[in-house]
């Protein structure tokens, strides 16, 4: 179950909001939009950020997630939260730029200029170091590991929309706690 | 002295990755963006028109917003900062089909995303340097051509093969990448001036 999907209780209101957004959204409602979006914006931008590791791509893949999510919000039926509805279709706006990305990469470059920094996340210390080492992992392994280890989906979850067997998000899941594991001992003192 | 350390486990690194917050603030707002993308079609609706009301034409118009743009910016900035020419930067970024085909699908590189991040990160310590109106001309061009650029990415989504979609997005993006860098050089270039 992915963590998006814990709303409950103190949160019955919010839902509440967020179903008559929904609604109202559905309806043509650019506003009532606009309100999804700052709701969901940081946790969208989160998993693209995180599974990007790139700023730069993670804004586009969040800004085409929320475009694709408008274009197909009449499908939306509430069978899971919206959040996690969200999140399936911004994991793939992320896909769907890398398979582009792997393609054209020979065919078309820039010549570097400047180099960029880490995009800064977490809250420094350890967190911070974990960030960095997540985003040094290969891509595969950096892609299960935000979807099932942070954002809580089930490896099935994962699988289905990586498009990989769930038995490939655990062995992914494995090679990438080995890896963060080894990379972490080597940063934390 | 103690050279004993705690070993991280992989224990560790998945308490440790519950712990990481699930949100993330981008760095600018992605809605204005978002709410050009989708001002035409009504909520649930394919966005998909026929090839006169399509993308031919939201091309046609997204190439004369960037190229007025572009133009109003260079215009503003040279006549902006200590009210000198500005000369357009020499070693602006090169292009370079490697192949003669752009192929079935396209994107940007990582190198070119790379430039783009950092002059991102740069731009908003950057505008603070410029006077008021001449901020508010070049961040109001920038949001156009980052609606462009949603809108072409809108239109290739429905398109991808699409040859002068593909053109046009790339020139988009390097517009916005040319002004970014332009208000990075001219702040620099009035910092110089203001440190004599």
């Amino acid at each position: 179950m992915a963590a998006d999907g814990e709303e409950s209780g103190s949160e019955t209101a919010t839902a509440v909001d967020e179903a008559a957004a929904i609604a109202r959204a559905k309806a043509g409602d650019t506003a009532a939009f606009e309100a999804l979006y700052r709701a969901h914006v940081g946790r969208v931008y989160g998993l693209c950020l995180r599974m990007t590791a790139n700023a730069s791509e993670a804004e586009d893949c969040a800004q085409e997630a929320f475009i694709q999510a408008w274009t197909q919000l009449a499908r939306f039926r509430g069978d899971a939260a919206f959040g996690t509805w969200l999140h399936r279709i911004a994991v793939n706006a992320v896909l769907g730029r890398m398979r582009k990305s792997r393609r054209e990469y020979d065919r078309l470059q820039v010549v570097r200029e400047v180099h960029d920094e880490p995009p800064p996340m977490g809250d420094g210390g350890g967190l911070a170091d974990l960030e960095q080492a997540l985003g040094e992992l290969p891509t595969g392994a950096r892609q299960v590991f935000v979807l099932h280890a942070v954002y809580g989906f089930s490896h099935e979850e994962t699988g289905d929309m990586l498009g990989i067997a769930s038995g490939t998000s655990k062995a992914q899941l494995h090679r990438a706690r080995r890896l963060l594991a080894q990379q972490l001992d080597g940063t934390t003192a | 002295m103690n050279d004993k350390r705690e070993r991280v486990t992989e224990e560790d690194v998945m308490a440790m990755a519950g712990e990481l917050p699930l949100e993330v603030v981008p760095k600018r707002d992605l809605w204005p963006g978002i709410a050009a993308a989708i001002e035409t079609p009504a909520a649930g609706e394919p966005v998909r028109r026929g090839y006169a009301d399509g993308w031919f034409a939201r091309a046609a118009a997204v190439l004369l917003l960037v190229g007025a743009s572009s133009g109003l910016t260079w215009f503003v900035m040279q006549d902006g900062g200590d009210g000198g020419a500005l000369a357009p930067p020499a070693d602006g970024y090169v292009f370079e089909p490697v192949s003669g085909s752009f192929g079935d699908r396209y994107t940007l590189g990582p190198d070119f995303q790379d430039a783009r991040a950092s002059l991102v990160a740069r731009l908003d310590a950057e505008l603070e340097k410029l006077s008021p109106e001449t901020r508010a001309e070049v961040e109001e061009n920038l949001a156009d051509i980052r609606r462009a650029i949603a809108q072409i990415n809108v239109a290739l989504a429905e398109e991808p093969d699409n040859a002068l979609l593909q053109e046009l997005l790339i020139n988009s993006y390097a517009e916005e990448l040319a002004i970014m860098r332009r208000v990075d050089g001219i702040t620099t270039s009035v910092m110089r001036r203001t440190d004599i």
